[in-house]
Formats: C-alpha cells, structure tokens, sequence
C-alpha cells in the first residue's frame, strides 16, 4: 500500500532524508522511530505529497505521489505533527468540511462523519468549538479528519505527542483498530509505543533507515552474545562446572553479602538456563537467582543512533554545506 | 466543484467568526450611511439633478479609501493564518488542487466583500421610493464594484501567500494596491495624449464614474478579468513555491 524506493530529500543546507525504501502492506502498522530531527517528518511530508521528493519514488495505494499527485492524496490519510484544526469550528462541522475535501458526497458525508466520531471516541465533544476542547480531545479529531473518508492508507505524524497516559492508551487502541485493515505509517521517538502498537519498526537516524524488523528481531539482532546471571547461597565455586554446561562460553563469578555471583557468556541463540538449573541440582548449590538479561528496544534504539562522531566519511550528509546534527534542531522538518 | 464549495463556505463563515469581520462591517456602514445621508441632503437641495445623486456613493474619495484599507485587511487571513496554524499542511494534502485551494479562498473573500455592500442595496430601495431612479447605471456601480473589488482582493490573496504573518500580509497587500490604484492618477500629470490614454486605462476612478453613469465598457471588464486571473495565477505559482520551503 506504501511503496518507497530510493526516496530522497535535499532542503539547500541539508539532506534530510536519503535513499530510503521501505514498504507498508495493508493490515501492518509500522513504527517510524527516530531521534528528533532524524527526518521522519520531512518523508512523511514527501509521502503525503506536501513536499516533492529530490530523487526517487513514492507510490500510495499504486499511485506515484508525483506523477498522481490527486489520486495518491485522495487514498491516504494524514495526521501531521502540528494536529492544526480551525478552532472557530464545531467537532462535526469539521469533520463534515474535511469529508468534502476529500471528495465524500451527499449522504455519506454524514454517515463518514458519525462514523469516525464514533471510532475516535468523540461524542461528548462533537457538537463543541474545537477552541473549547483539550489537547487529547483535539488530537483526536485531528485524527478523525485524517480517517473520515475511510482511507486504504494512514500516515500518522506523533499521535500520541502530548497527550495524558490514559489519552495514549486510548488513541493506540484506535490505531491498532484501525490498523487490521489499512496500512499504517506512523513516526514516534516513544519507544514503548512501538512495542504496544506496531507490527513493523523502520528505525531512521540522519535521514537513512539504519535497522528494519519486528521489536523482537531487532533486539534479536542486536543483542550480541546472550548473557545469563546466577547468584547462589554461600560460597561456592561454580565456574567449572557451569562451564561445562553446553552453550556457555565464558563464565566469572564473584562473592558478594554471603552469596555467589556468576556471570555467564553464552553461544549465540543458546538459552542454557535448563541446565544450569540441573547443574545446580546435581551439585546441591541453592540457586536464587537465574536471569537472561534482554536487550530492551531502548538500547537497541541507543546503539543505533548514538554518535561519537558526526556523519563518517563518504556518508551523502557530508556533500551537504551544514552537518544536521543527531538529534539537533536543524532539522527543517520537525 | 464540491470541494471547491466546501472551501467557499468554511472561508465566508470564518469571517463571521472573527471579530475583525465586525468591525470592518460596522465601518463600512458608517461610512456609507454618512454617505447616503449627504446624498439624501443633497436631493432636498432645490433644483438638484435628482438622477445624479446616486452614482456618490461610488465615486467619493472614502469609496476609494476605504477598499484600499479594507481589502488587504479582508484577505490578509487567507493563507497566512493558515500558514502559521499548521492547518495548510491538511489543506494541501488534501486531494484538491492548488487553483481549486487559491478560487475558492478567493471566491469566499468576494463573498465576505460583497455581503459588505450587500446591505446598501436598501439606500437603492428607499431613493426609489421617493424619486425616480434609473436601475440601469445602479445595476453597472454594483458591477464594477464587484469586479474592481475581485481585482484588489486577488491581489491581496497573492499578499498573504507571501508571508506567515497576517499584518504582514496586510500591509503587503497595501503596499501593492496602491501602484495599481495610482498608476491611473498619472494620466492627470502628462500632457502627452499617448501617455493620457495609456494611464487612462487603468484609471480605476474614472471607470468607476463611468460605471455608475451607466456606461459599460468592455475594455474595463477585460482589464479586471485579465489581472484578476493573472494576480490568482501568481498566486497558485506562490503556493507551489511554498512547498519547496516548508
């Protein structure tokens, strides 16, 4: 539904977002996650056809978003970051005018209306002034005037930026609802969103995508050698024989308040905490502790995204006059 | 066509929305009730021509003064405010052409300009009602105040693609009324019947005295229609423009 290849954007002093490709296909919500500045916004805005893209193509539902510009528009839907609304206008009026926009007609304008209303949640609120509302409630007309015309495909900018917890909750059900059958892009820098919503992570960094795969296969990929903890009663000295445990590589341990700690490397993939159990059994230590450390999303997010340096050499970001920073404001986008 | 309503509409009631649209409104019909009532004194005058009284309330200096300040001020919201809210980003992702963007924010602001005049119609129906009145030269004021009236206002709507801020675009679109407002006041200075005839076509007072006597040249209504359309043009090349430069 979401077709991206070799997509790229220049502003004059800066490449915001190089040679990305990507796909989104329908029922798969994919999380745009990056540091602030990192260029999510600038190619949602090329996606959605507010912005031409320098080189490269962007097709939505099929359609080019530069050759069918209209066609492509008229098939997706786009909550930008700003959620801007025309605050003289009542919930439903809005609506009904975003409907029109879009190229609903007649009686489906108000049937699109009470319907996305309802999948927003916003009846208490439909016949207020959109200046009288609070920020969760206009967050979520914004995005029922990105849904009213029912689109194959949503591009969501920040949904949940600056809402209340319970908001968040609430607009993630939305999306995941909303998200069986569309394709969803959407861009966050809030990593437990992308665990509670998304099917897919892009994660971008300096306008490239530099990882790409579901939560657990990046923190898969990235983990390196499993790590398993023990700590046991007393004072023993386990390093031999856990050694000899298969899948273990390496092991140290130390002594500490009365118990044993020991740490041990394992085999890349190997889980050996069964027979390190056993072992302990057959030796009669008494285990208190057996832990997997897991690399949570957060360091796998860190370890990417992280510069010691600015761009290395040959990067396409060192053609352009300014260096965007990692996670500056020079960023035209955000 | 349908979207293009939709803009139509939303823009011609935001006005109403905004305290400005009424204090522009209640200035307008100051000055023009001060207007009729001098017109209304000038018909007690004994011997007054009485078919020349009405064609005053097109030609006075105020009539000039106030569309010079006013009609910035009108568009100067179109695309500004929207630029600076954030709401321009829906707009223009929405599938709706830039022209069909551009005529119908022009079209509502022709709208929110002629329910300004709207009610002077009745200063038509009361003089009517005491003295005899040709429709004929009434019926060509109101075309040339509505076409002269397009002309500014496209004007000011390319004013307010240029800037995020609206007074800004206020006083752009002054700023740029005011060469084409005057450029017809040169034909006064020369002497040349050249130069004379040059400058008089664009003299948009004399059109103005013209109209309201009755006498609808076509010349005129090509030269609004033409920069009209070219000012609107200028306009949707400024919005394409804008995407580049978020």
């Amino acid at each position: 539904m979401i077709e991206v290849e070799n997509l790229t954007k220049r502003f004059p002093t800066q490449l915001a977002v190089a040679d990305v490709s990507f796909s989104v296909r329908q029922g798969e919500i994919v999380g745009f996650l990056g540091p602030n500045g990192a260029g999510k916004t600038t190619a949602m805005r090329v996606l959605t056809g507010y912005l031409p893209p320098t080189s490269g193509t962007a097709r939505i539902s099929g359609y080019d978003v530069v050759t069918h510009s209209e066609e492509a528009r008229a098939s997706l839907g786009y909550l930008p970051e700003s959620a801007a609304l025309y605050p003289e206008m009542r919930v439903r009026e809005y609506l009904a005018y975003r409907a029109r926009l879009e190229g609903v007609r007649g009686a489906e304008i108000r049937k699109q209306v009470e319907e996305s209303i309802g999948s927003c949640l916003l009846e208490e609120v439909a016949n207020r002034k959109v200046e009288n509302l609070s920020r969760g409630y206009r967050q979520r007309t914004a995005l029922a005037g990105a849904l009213v015309h029912q689109p194959a495909v949503l591009i969501l900018d920040e949904p949940t930026v600056g809402l209340d917890p319970a908001q968040i909750i609430r607009i993630r059900e939305a999306i995941r609802r909303l998200g069986r059958e569309r394709a969803v892009l959407l861009s966050t820098h809030i990593l437990p969103e992308v665990d509670a919503v998304c099917d897919r992570v892009l994660i971008i960094d300096r306008g490239r995508i530099v990882a790409e795969g579901t939560a657990a296969e990046l923190r898969g990929r990235l983990a390196g050698a499993p790590v398993v903890r023990a700590s046991f009663s007393g004072a023993v000295d386990a390093r031999e024989a856990l050694a000899n445990v298969p899948g273990v590589a390496a092991v140290s341990q130390e002594s500490v308040d009365g118990e044993t700690r020991v740490r041990l490397e394992c085999a890349a993939g190997a889980d050996p905490r069964e027979d390190i159990f056993r072992t302990a059994v057959t030796h009669g230590w008494v285990l208190r502790e057996l832990v997997r450390e897991a690399l949570s999303l957060e360091d796998v997010f860190v370890r990417l995204t992280q510069h010691e340096e600015p761009a290395p050499e040959g990067e396409p970001a060192a053609e352009s006059t300014q260096e965007p920073a990692a996670a500056g404001p020079g960023d035209a986008a955000s | 066509m349908n979207k293009f309503l939709a803009i139509v509409g939303r823009e011609w009631r935001a006005y109403f929305f905004s305290p400005l649209a009424y204090v522009i409104l209640a200035a307008f019909l100051l000055m023009n009730g001060l207007i009729f009532s001098a017109i209304i004194a000038f018909l007690n005058t004994p011997g007054a021509p009485k078919g020349q009284a009405l064609p005053f309330l097109f030609t006075n200096t105020y009539f000039w003064i106030f569309n010079l300040f006013v009609v910035p001020i009108i568009t100067m919201r179109l695309f500004a405010e929207e630029r600076k809210t954030g709401t321009f980003e829906t707009l223009l992702t929405s599938p709706v052409s830039e022209t069909t963007v551009v005529l119908g924010k022009f079209t509502g602001a022709l709208g929110f300009f002629l329910t300004l005049w709207a009610p002077t119609l009745v200063y038509v129906w009361i003089l009517r009602s005491q003295t005899p009145i040709d429709l004929g030269p009434v019926a060509a004021g109101y075309l040339a105040i509505a076409m002269i009236g397009a002309y500014f206002l496209s004007i000011g709507t390319f004013a307010s693609t240029l800037t995020k801020n609206q007074i800004v675009a206020a006083i752009l679109g002054f700023a740029m009324l005011i060469p084409v407002f005057s450029a017809g006041l040169l034909e006064t200075l020369s002497n040349d019947p050249g130069k004379r005839e040059t400058f008089g076509y664009f003299n948009l007072w004399d059109h103005m005295e013209e109209f309201s006597r009755g006498v609808v040249d076509t010349r005129r209504i090509a030269y609004y229609v033409s920069a009209t359309a070219f000012f609107l043009f200028l306009t949707t090349i400024s919005l394409s423009a804008k995407r580049e430069a978020p």
